[in-house]
């Protein structure tokens, strides 16, 4: 992997679908830099196109998949990752990377978040928050702000938001991050972590969407969006030194925040265990 | 009549605003439309029909009464539904470049964009208007309000009243920007009265869109370092995150709204606009070497 | 041949059972699934006997993941397979649209029972031949395979697994509670003695690949990932390219592709048992267990000087309407047989005209007896 970084410099053009470009996303809209910062991240692990396989959802995080140059499936709504189980189990070889958006992966597929966490199979999942449904207009998703306008909140939003990353946590996932879209460089590194570990990782990239929900909240440009979220979250450093809360107020942590490495992945201890019956035999 | 455009254009906006003053003139309306596809490339049409006795609630190609055209190549690809020789034709002339259109992976290459001129197709149709509203409307202080200044053109060819216009419009458009939209109107109107006394007027001043090279590549020297950036424009979408976001403040949107490297000479090449361009168009180029392999 | 060895491949083995064991034999190397009465025997089955083969097996969250599980294993290359009953076929749906669309083999099994909702679940029924047939949402092409014993649903699961792959589209195998839970002796095919299909993989030159370009066959081979394709997946309408569209004409050239390869293909498909249908007066249709009491019926009928024949589909859909026609030469009344309020009996109405159909139809979770088709036969004589 190290021999990797010295190879050739990252060139974002080379892991692009050049001939679908430019992508369907909005002005401004932070998927474009998440994009950037896995295809960075997979550049440097030195990951070969033809094994990677990109598995989205529905949405427009969903819709990002298409425009890498790798094995992608485009799924179903909230079931990517049920889809990328049955393909890292059947191909172990393939480098299975699941993007998806926050309704896809936190509401529709919630399910299969918590059950891929708690399976430790070595998937990484990187949900692109930008607290909205923007493929269908811009409805209310559980990660949307209190008191935020949505198309389906006109009086403002008033349920709980969810922290994605401590449920995955808490679920069980061995690698769990989060990070601003415009610290891309250190985004590129907490995406490589998550792919280099042996297990289930979550990454949550809070990204923009400031054509509908930036626009229909004030949020302002997509570059004063991005700056405002860094300036929403604290470094995992200072984690223990702010009292917990339950739900987002307006400071997240972000950095690497969750990583055990003494659990088993779950396809090498299927396959190890099945070795072990036939041995015994 | 059919209004068209793309994503975020208002075409559902002024087709409401059509509907309810036909509605308010007494006439039985019918709306229908297609949109969904809001600024990822996506046509959104709707069709207005009104009179004593609407049935259908759309408009077979060649039964267009009028076409309100909020982009030009939206208003190519439904002009086959105007009534031959006598449909009114509105367009504005700006191009809202689709993603689809520039599919090639070659650099300078043609983007798939509709080739026919406003001079051509007025040439062709006996009672058409072609307008640069968003520059215009830009002008009097809100691109967005080049949607009510093609209504105040249609107005001129409708028997309603001016005021009713005025008033379901300061129904419609956003509280704040009552204001713009009415002044934007009344251009509308005006101008149209005028192309009505000199037909001249309005190719006077049609401006030919400006053909953006594909590719802006400039360089600079600081220190013996090297530093080139190449901007594809066909890529950007003029998010303005790498104008506002570079510390040397050497970026800027051009006339047609995309990035250029306006400071070549204070670049340092620190890569912020290229890890930040959301459409991944900028690259940072900080040895010759490669600029020679991409190129 | 000493008894003993003319015994060593027969098995008593219960319908589930049978079902897990051809998979295996057919080459299925992948299964999710989630637990639902009565088919878990099937799941059970697989999870001990996949890890004998190298393959996998894993029981998913929900009857939604376990069939994306199914179809993400497929794409990697597997023959994958997942066992469910009404309930879990109903949330099964969207992803069977998604296999049918995408063109990825898949063979679902059902094991029915009483519905709609919960409703018996330890009751045959015969109630998801309509969800088999248009369970997914959209136009679309349903391969639904019926057999009717312990051993046909072995040779019926190994010939869903050679259609799934030939075609590259889930192939439903609908059996009842009555049928996945008998136990029946049946001879083991040796491995060797089976036909099997392997889905054609791409080998076209990398440039200017299309995945979804069809030859006369009207099925592409699909790409492996690994193999340097790189090519993309989706459940979007697409064209020869793999990549969505919405240009009408591609739109239409996909869906009549989907549906024509199926009935190009109707000499593998479709399939049909007939018993005493050349002179019958009065012909009886049923498939799974019903047919088991038909042909008691017919016996009987004959026995008895009544001329009675006869038809069973074992694929139900596309309906083996040649074959019925046929069958149905003869008769002057057709009797539908099935565990349900009328479902095929719409089908074969369609056929044959309603004036010469006459229904059998039991919905309390009872299944149909010789008897009662003698009955029904006597009134119809």
């Amino acid at each position: 992997m190290t021999d990797a970084k010295q190879q050739t410099p990252f060139d974002v053009l080379q892991y692009l679908r050049q001939e679908l470009m430019p992508h369907f996303l909005c002005p401004g809209c932070g998927h474009g830099i998440a994009l950037r910062a896995l295809l960075w991240a997979v550049h440097e692990l030195g990951i070969e196109k033809d094994n990677l396989a990109i598995v989205s959802g529905i949405g427009c995080a969903g819709r990002t998949g298409a425009y890498i140059d790798a094995n992608t499936f485009h799924t179903t709504h909230g079931r990517p990752l049920a889809f990328a189980t049955g393909l890292k189990l059947a191909r172990p070889d393939l480098e299975v990377i699941v993007i998806t958006g926050d309704g896809d992966c936190l509401a529709i597929g919630g399910n299969h978040l918590i059950h891929a966490a708690r399976r430790n199979l070595d998937i990484t999942c990187l949900m692109l928050n930008n607290e909205v449904y923007g493929m269908t207009g811009g409805q209310v998703s559980p990660t949307t702000s209190e008191d935020r306008y949505t198309t389906t909140t006109p009086l403002g939003n008033t349920e709980a938001v969810f922290d994605a990353c401590k449920l995955a946590e808490g679920a069980g996932a061995t690698f769990v991050g989060r990070e601003v879209t415009v610290q891309t460089p250190t985004l590129k590194n907490l995406i490589l972590g998550g792919i280099a570990h042996d297990g289930f990782a979550f990454i949550e990239v809070i990204s923009d969407c400031t054509e509908i929900y930036g626009r229909k909240n004030d949020l302002g440009s997509s570059a004063e969006m991005i700056l405002s979220q860094k300036s929403a979250m604290r470094p995992e450093t200072f984690e223990n030194n702010i009292i917990d809360r339950p739900f987002r107020p307006n400071a997240l942590p972000t950095g690497v925040l969750a990583h055990d490495k003494t659990r088993p992945e779950y396809g090498a201890a299927y396959r190890a265990s099945i070795k072990a019956q036939q041995t015994k035999k | 009549m059919i209004i068209v455009g793309v994503g975020g254009q208002g075409v559902i906006m002024v087709s409401k605003v059509l509907a309810t003053i036909c509605q308010m003139q007494g006439h039985q309306v019918k709306q229908s439309e297609v949109h969904g596809m809001a600024k990822r490339g996506g046509g959104v049409f709707s069709h207005v029909r009104f009179g004593e006795k609407v049935w259908s609630p759309t408009i077979p190609k060649g039964g267009a009464d009028v076409l309100l055209a909020l982009e030009w190549a939206e208003a190519m690809r439904w002009i086959n539904h105007l009534r031959p020789g006598k449909g009114i034709f509105i367009s504005d002339t700006q191009h809202i470049m689709p993603p689809f259109a520039c599919r090639s992976r070659q650099r300078n290459a043609d983007a798939a964009y509709t080739r026919e001129t406003p001079h051509e197709i007025l040439e062709q149709i006996q009672d058409g208007y072609a307008m640069d509203a968003t520059t215009m409307a830009r002008d009097l202080g809100n691109e967005r309000a080049a949607n009510t200044m093609l209504l105040g053109v249609l107005s001129t060819a409708l028997d309603f009243p001016a005021e009713d216009w005025r008033d379901v419009i300061s129904r419609f458009v956003p509280p704040k920007t009552v204001d713009i939209n009415i002044k934007a109107f009344d251009h509308g109107r005006e101008w149209a009265e005028l192309v009505h006394e000199n037909p001249d007027h309005a190719a006077e001043q049609l401006r030919r869109p400006e053909i953006a090279p594909a590719l802006l590549s400039e360089a600079g020297e600081h220190d013996g370092d090297f530093v080139q950036l190449d901007i594809n424009v066909d890529w950007c979408k003029s998010c303005d995150i790498c104008v506002k976001m570079c510390p040397e403040r050497c970026l800027k949107l051009d006339d047609q709204l995309k990035a250029v490297l306006h400071k070549p000479e204070l670049c340092t090449g620190c890569r912020i606009c290229e890890w930040l361009c959301p459409d991944l168009a900028i690259t940072v180029h900080r040895d010759p070497a490669n600029v020679k392999a991409s190129a | 041949m000493s008894k003993t060895e003319a015994n060593a491949n027969r098995h008593n083995v219960q319908g589930n059972h049978a079902c897990a064991l051809a998979a295996i034999a057919a080459g299925c190397r992948f299964y999710a699934g989630y637990p639902i009465t009565p088919s878990s025997e099937v799941a059970e089955r697989m999870s001990l006997e996949l890890p004998k083969v190298g393959g996998v097996f894993i029981q998913m969250e929900d009857e939604i993941a376990s069939m994306g599980a199914v179809l993400g294993a497929s794409m990697g290359g597997l023959k994958a397979m997942t066992a469910t009953s009404g309930p879990g076929f109903s949330l099964k749906q969207e992803h069977i649209g998604y296999g049918i669309l995408a063109e990825t083999p898949s063979v679902v099994i059902n094991v029915m029972r009483g519905g709609p909702s919960t409703g018996m679940p330890t009751r045959p029924s015969q109630g998801d031949v309509m969800q088999a047939r248009w369970g997914t949402h959209g136009d679309h092409t349903a391969i639904v395979l019926a057999p009717a014993s312990v051993a046909e649903v072995y040779t019926e699961t190994v010939r869903a697994f050679n259609l799934a792959e030939q075609l590259r589209s889930p192939v439903i195998v609908l059996f009842d509670e009555i049928i996945g839970h008998l136990v029946e002796t049946i001879q083991l095919p040796a491995p060797e003695s089976l036909q099997l299909i392997e889905r054609k993989w791409a080998d076209a030159p990398k440039e200017g690949y299309l995945p979804y370009a069809a030859g006369d066959d009207m099925i592409p081979p699909m790409p492996r990932p690994g193999d340097g394709y790189r090519s993309h997946t989706t459940g979007l309408t697409h064209d020869e390219s793999g990549f969505p569209t919405q240009d009408p004409a591609k739109a239409e050239a996909m869906l009549a592709r989907l549906i024509n390869k199926v009935e190009r293909h109707r000499d593998v498909v479709d399939a049909a048992d007939m018993m005493a249908t050349e002179d019958a007066d009065i012909l009886v249709v049923a498939y799974g267990t019903p047919a088991r009491a038909a042909r008691r019926a017919v016996k009987e009928a004959r026995e008895q000087g009544i001329k009675l024949g006869l038809f069973r589909p074992i694929t139900l859909w596309p309906f083996p309407e040649r074959a019925f026609l046929a069958a149905a030469k003869s008769a002057k009344r057709i009797i539908v047989a099935e565990m349900n309020a009328g479902q095929l009996l719409l089908e074969i109405e369609r056929i044959a005209g309603r004036e010469r159909v006459s229904p059998l139809l039991r919905f309390d979770g009872e299944h149909i007896a010789p008897d009662e088709i003698l009955d029904a036969v006597g009134k119809a004589a």
